[in-house]
């Protein structure tokens, strides 16, 4: 269908950009990171590892959906190739979508190839370390859990794509990474909005920060990391709610740049 | 059922940022194209035809007014599969080739890979493209890109095509390549609906022109109806007017010039018919070398509307 | 027709307003049912303050913020926590990162000291951590003799160093711009310290200079407790000298008051009725008032000299 063909150009338009060289870094760094730090007190190197792998595929991942998500509308109208588009049977919403879908690929693409490496890594480490070792360790080395935390990594990032493709629709690429950006910033301590009224003695003023709290995109609580590297049980319920929060989100997103695209006129 | 129909379509722009000013970029346009004509708008840079073609293709909204294509309303999803589009100075995507620009816009006519793998290098071949066929867009030059934009405009074998500036860029080839093309389409049925400034090139292929000039519509119908009012009459060559018979030619003409031995041109004025005359010349026993019509050239006409127009809105303001 | 602009704009809004309806839900369920992420592990993976401050550009006072709130956030956490092993751990780290940000953020050093510096199960029961991070705040802030009067204060109730506190209450005295009286109470201190009086004394000069009202509603709870305690002390003196006449102990306050030797049933600071224990005779405050619990320690205990 219509929407599956312009996400697929957008995921060729990724590979042909040289988009997947990050995961080349990505391993260079996890594999350095492993050799430089086995040199360390023992046990401690594993919860480093896995910290690394988890931060790197954010990190690089955050990346990847600001930087390319900026332009996914953006370019199009900017170098008007979306004349020639929106001149066959692709529905603006469609158009939007399409791009959405296109991204989401690439990043679940990278997240995946991160995910597999860094479990190689770990399955090394597993068979590389003495028992003494292992059974220090509060986790297993290539713990499934771990696919709970990249769950929720792939999940924020759709989201901070999403608020990314929102701004590309109306606004250049500066602007919208530095309200991208922002609001990555912002989702992070998102959860002391809620607390300022411990500093702040204005009670309106403390309402309007807690109204902005629920408002304002909450990234933090897909921050999984520690607790599945200290062997925590992470419950399904949450990884579903979480899930649930980011999926009403984006569809906030989404709704919101189809319409302002369906409306634009296109100079 | 006209191929393309708009009633008093009007476009305005905002333009300033705190107060806005409405710039009128179309106004009140009215005007039908029938199926199967190639049909020439045609008007100054800034006239408002490409403002025009977005609103017949909804990339931008009507102020008022309204437009049809094949009779159904312009933002109708079904009509999008019968239509073809050439933007002005088209960019397509740096990163795919020909081939893979054409089979992705294949695709989103839902064409079959059969369909695509067909049509796609008999299109390249078409507009010239197939030595060039898997370079990347990237390094195309604009004579290229302006024939790969031809080739997905009527990728999806389009009932009516629009072509903004569609000979830009082209060298005499290109161009003859374009004028071909479009006299193939309208053969096939297609409709061809195609803006330019450049007027020698409608002239050849037009059946009907519409000029626009600051937003307006200053003159539209037939080729040959607009510029029977510029006949300013007939030049006949003729040969073998011996010195004998020169003087039972000259009343005949207007003005007679001589060009070589026994060879004269005659210019006749605009109420004679040519038909007497070259009766006359053949009793005479003179021979008919050529008989051309002086007329205005669509230039002369063009730029004698859109000067009337200009000072009619002077006059107005 | 006309060409329509894509989009209802009443139909968009509708949607729109019902699924940020719904994320909100979500979210407030998913707290509820989870609880809130605690600002515990993942706050601290960086303890550095230096490398927090260089990473945070120029939002360095706000992220100060943040961090004091998380303090905050902490501290009550803990302290409500109906846990009986609560820990404070993070306290001083996350005080420590706050101050690090934002040197003169005064009520981080101020209450960060009472927080830390307050018995187990009230507070983290460190005041050497408290004493560490006043003194990090006066090298910082060499005007503020208020940190130098508080580290004095801590040595005096939490310690019961008198000597140290004579003498921080001289140096905090030594700073230019501390008031007058800074000089006496060192003295006091030096000479009587330890009995309820100087510390009453002690209490009056917190209130005095206190920044704003949490420190000064402290201050006056400290000083009612030590109403209290002289109250109680008259008090059993009654009991006793009604034993004395009748050889029996009082059942009750109205026994005392038939006796004309009260005239009412006595009341603490705080408006609660003090408590009679008939067997004993001992005098206590009630179990629901305000002002438990009392101070205990030399610095009260002592009889003024």
């Amino acid at each position: 269908m219509v929407l599956w063909a312009v996400a697929l150009s957008v995921f060729r338009e990724s590979i042909r950009d040289r988009v997947f060289y990050n995961l080349l870094l990505f391993a260079v760094l996890l594999v350095g990171a492993a050799v430089l730090i086995g040199q360390m007190t023992a046990g401690q190197d594993l919860k480093i590892i896995k910290d690394l792998g988890l931060a790197a595929t954010s990190f690089f991942g955050l990346f990847i959906a600001v930087f390319v998500g900026v332009g996914l509308v953006w370019k199009e109208v900017e170098r008007r190739s979306v004349y020639s588009l929106l001149a066959k049977p692709v529905g603006r919403p469609e158009l939007v979508l399409g791009k959405y879908v296109g991204l989401a690929l690439t990043l679940l693409v990278n997240v995946l190839v991160m995910a597999v490496v860094l479990y190689l890594l770990l399955a090394f480490m597993q068979f590389s370390s003495p028992e003494s070792v292992r059974a220090g360790w509060e986790a297993p080395a290539a713990d499934p859990a771990l696919l709970k935390a990249f769950l929720l990594i792939y999940v924020q990032l759709l989201l901070v794509t999403a608020i990314a493709l929102f701004f590309s629709t109306f606004a250049g690429p500066m602007v919208s990474m530095a309200l991208t950006f922002g609001f990555y910033v912002i989702g992070h301590f998102n959860a002391d909005l809620k607390h300022f009224d411990a500093v702040v003695t204005s009670t309106p003023l403390a309402w309007l920060l807690r109204a902005l709290y629920y408002l304002l995109p909450n990234l933090a609580p897909f921050d999984i990391t520690a607790k599945v590297v200290h062997g925590q049980l992470v419950p399904a319920g949450y990884l579903l709610m979480t899930i649930g929060y980011a999926a009403i989100y984006i569809a906030v997103l989404l709704t919101a740049a189809s319409f302002i695209f369906s409306r634009r006129d296109l100079k | 059922m006209h191929a393309i129909a708009t009633e008093n379509l009007t476009k305005d722009y905002a333009l300033g940022f705190w107060r806005k000013r409405p710039y009128r970029a179309l106004d009140s346009l009215t005007l039908h194209v029938e199926p199967g004509e190639i049909f020439g708008f045609l008007g100054p840079n800034g006239a408002g035809k490409t403002t025009t073609l977005k609103l017949l293709l909804q990339l931008v909204f009507p102020t008022s007014g309204r437009a049809e294509i094949l009779g159904r309303p312009v933002g109708d999803a079904g009509v999008r599969r019968r239509i073809g589009y050439l933007p002005e100075n088209p960019y397509f995507y740096d990163h795919l080739t020909a081939v893979e620009l054409l089979d992705y816009f294949g695709r989103l006519f839902h064409l079959s890979s059969a369909d695509r793998a067909a049509r796609v290098p008999r299109l390249l071949d078409q507009v010239g493209l197939g030595a060039e066929r898997r370079l990347p867009l990237r390094r195309f030059s604009k004579g290229m890109l302006q024939r790969v934009g031809l080739a997905q405009a009527i990728v999806n074998e389009p009932e009516v095509v629009f072509l903004d500036e569609p000979m830009s860029g082209l060298d005499p080839i290109g161009r003859r390549m374009v004028r071909e093309l479009m006299l193939g389409l309208r053969e096939g049925g297609t409709t061809v609906f195609f803006s330019s400034h450049i007027l020698a090139d409608a002239e050849a292929v037009c059946s009907r022109v519409a000029i626009l000039a600051g937003g307006r519509l200053v003159a539209s119908g037939r080729l040959a109806d607009l510029l029977a009012f510029g006949v300013k009459g007939w030049e006949v060559v003729v040969d073998h007017v011996d010195d004998g018979v020169v003087d039972r030619v000259r009343p005949l003409a207007d003005r007679m010039t001589r060009i070589a031995e026994r060879r004269y041109a005659l210019e006749l004025s605009p109420e004679v018919r040519p038909e007497r005359v070259l009766a006359d010349l053949a009793a005479i026993g003179a021979s008919v070398v050529s008989l051309n019509p002086l007329r205005d050239t669509l230039e002369d006409y063009f730029m004698r509307r859109v000067s009337e127009d200009g000072h009619q809105r002077q006059v107005e303001a | 027709m006309t060409a329509r602009r894509g989009g209802r704009p009443l139909v968009f809004g509708l949607v729109l307003a019902a699924l940020v309806a719904s994320f909100v839900f979500v979210e407030i369920w998913r707290d509820r049912v989870y609880g809130e992420p605690a600002p515990g592990d993942s706050v601290l993976y960086i303890r550095s303050g230096d490398a927090l401050g260089r990473m945070s550009l120029s939002f360095t006072p706000l992220v100060a913020d943040i961090y004091w709130i998380r303090a905050v956030q902490y501290f009550g956490g803990a302290r409500l926590s109906a846990l009986p092993t609560r820990r404070y751990d993070l306290l001083y780290p996350l005080l420590d990162i706050t101050t690090s940000l934002d040197p003169r953020f005064n009520i981080a050093y101020r209450f960060g000291s009472i927080f830390l510096a307050e018995s187990y199960p009230g507070g983290a029961g460190r005041p050497d951590l408290a004493i560490a991070l006043l003194d990090k705040g006066f090298r910082a802030n060499p005007a503020r003799w208020q940190y130098v009067q508080d580290i004095g204060f801590v040595y005096y109730w939490w310690m019961n160093d008198y000597r140290r506190a004579g003498e921080w209450f001289n140096k905090a005295a030594d700073v230019p711009g501390a008031p007058w009286w800074l000089r006496s109470l060192a003295a006091v201190t030096l000479a009587q310290g330890g009995d309820r009086q100087s510390s009453r004394r002690l209490w009056q000069a917190l209130r005095e200079t206190a920044d704003n009202d949490w420190l000064r509603s402290s201050a006056s709870l400290r000083l009612a407790q030590l109403n209290a305690l002289d109250a109680i002390d008259q008090l059993t003196a009654v009991v006793a000298g009604f034993r004395a006449r009748t050889g029996q102990i009082p059942t009750s306050w109205d026994a005392l008051v038939r006796a004309r030797m009260l005239s009412s049933r006595p009341v603490d600071p705080a408006g609660a009725p003090y408590v009679l224990d008939p067997a004993s005779g001992a005098v206590t405050l009630g179990a629901d008032s305000p002002l438990n619990p009392l101070p205990v320690g030399t610095q009260v205990d002592r009889p003024a000299r």
